[in-house]
């Protein structure tokens, strides 16, 4: 196989885990589709410097996170505010079995919104992906210790947020 | 020592031994340490279930089909890519991906995301599904109730329909719930396909609530294969007089 072989067939296979890494930095499902289009269409452009043998799966997470903390500047510069969830609010899902779940589904996201963009990764790498504490200080070139004590205080944040 | 909630305060080796981090020795040295100290034991549940909760909803976005516009973008730039190929390829990784997940999850206490395989092998004759050309299908009752009930007239016993929509392809998919289990399946063909299958959440109180919260594994599926909006009280009857098409 090829190298541009390698990089065709590794990028189709890894474009479920790619949505899911785009689902849990974004705040909806739209923003995450977006954001998983971009990477994959910078990847392509960028394809000559992925190194044959080397983690695919890393560089492209390492492409998307950058895109990601491009935006939030962005975001940030156009002083938008995300919106705190009220208790009760209603999610707009009808009588799908498990509305409920579809209002998890969006608390979940909003507290995950509601992280600084330096804990969001690291939990999303590590408690979603399963990268584990050395691969994700590779990818977001931190050192390892940087990379614990941001996942520490993400996860404290977020269980409070969700947690009774 | 003494734990509290206060992040600064716990030693970072609870949390790199939480997440498989540590070598053994130190590993049974924390292991030790948080089974005698209730707070810490706690703190342990609260953080596992987190993660339990995290991966319940984020999970089904990576098991769910790619969206066509996604496949497109990653296509266009392939030199020569064999498009059928691609899929049945990932279809292969989604598979092998469910059986570690079911493991996982079963491990850590939780939503058992995707009891697919437990069904089939110990449901006896309660089993929904079925395997028909290498295919998760619906069978018995639940193909039945597929078929024939109205979400809008729901039966008195037995499998119980949710939502009726249409998917990114067109294909139409309906929600259920069926004892211990709830799922999705969409029409293709004759058949009803089990897109995914999710065990219902145990009474669990406590730290576990929040991880045994109803499916937000199945809530995320549908959003993920929802096109517009789900039919209305008519759309579905509409739907069923053209058999599903």
């Amino acid at each position: 196989m090829t190298a541009s072989d390698a990089f065709d067939t590794g990028l189709g296979e890894l474009l479920p885990k790619l949505r899911r890494f785009a689902f849990s930095l974004s705040r909806d499902a739209a923003d995450a589709d977006d954001l998983a289009q971009r990477t994959v269409e910078r990847a392509l452009i960028s394809r000559d410097q992925w190194q044959a043998g080397t983690r695919l799966d890393s560089w492209l997470y390492r492409i998307m996170r950058n895109i990601w903390i491009d935006e939030a500047r962005a975001r940030a510069r156009q002083a938008k505010v995300v919106r705190p969830l009220e208790d009760g609010e209603e999610a707009g899902f009808d009588p799908r079995p498990g509305q409920d779940a579809a209002i998890d589904l969006e608390r979940v996201m909003a507290a995950m919104a509601r992280l600084p963009d330096e804990q969001r990764e690291v939990v999303a790498l590590i408690l979603v992906e399963g990268f584990g504490y050395r691969e994700a200080a590779e990818l977001l070139g931190l050192p390892i210790g940087t990379v614990s004590s941001r996942l520490v205080r993400g996860r404290t944040a977020l269980l409070a947020m969700l947690g009774e | 020592m003494t734990m509290t909630n206060d992040p600064e305060t716990i030693d970072p080796a609870f949390f790199a031994w939480l997440d498989g981090e540590l070598d053994e020795a130190a590993a049974a040295a924390m292991a030790a340490r948080v089974a005698a100290d209730p707070e810490l034991t706690m703190l342990a549940q609260q953080h596992r279930a987190l993660g339990v909760t995290l991966r319940g909803v984020f999970d089904p976005v990576a098991l769910a089909p790619v969206p066509d516009a996604l496949l497109e973008a990653a296509r266009s730039g392939a030199k020569v890519i064999d498009f059928t190929a691609a899929r049945e390829r990932r279809r292969g990784w989604m598979s092998s991906g469910w059986g570690r997940q079911a493991a996982a999850m079963a491990a850590s206490l939780a939503i058992g995301l995707l009891a697919g395989r437990t069904l089939l092998s110990e449901g006896g004759s309660e089993v929904p599904v079925a395997l028909a050309g290498g295919q998760l299908v619906a069978a018995s009752a639940l193909k039945d109730s597929l078929s024939t009930q109205l979400a809008s007239a729901p039966a008195a016993s037995g499998p119980r329909i949710g939502l009726t929509f249409r998917d990114q392809r067109g294909a139409v998919c309906r929600s259920f719930l069926d004892g211990a289990a709830s799922g999705l399946a969409c029409r293709d063909g004759a058949r009803w396909r089990v897109r995914g299958l999710f065990q219902a959440p145990e009474g669990q109180g406590g730290a576990y609530r929040m991880a045994a919260g109803p499916d937000p594994a199945l809530a995320a599926l549908i959003d993920s294969q929802i096109s517009g909006e789900p039919m209305d009280a008519a759309g579905e009857a509409a739907a069923r007089t053209k058999g599903w098409r």
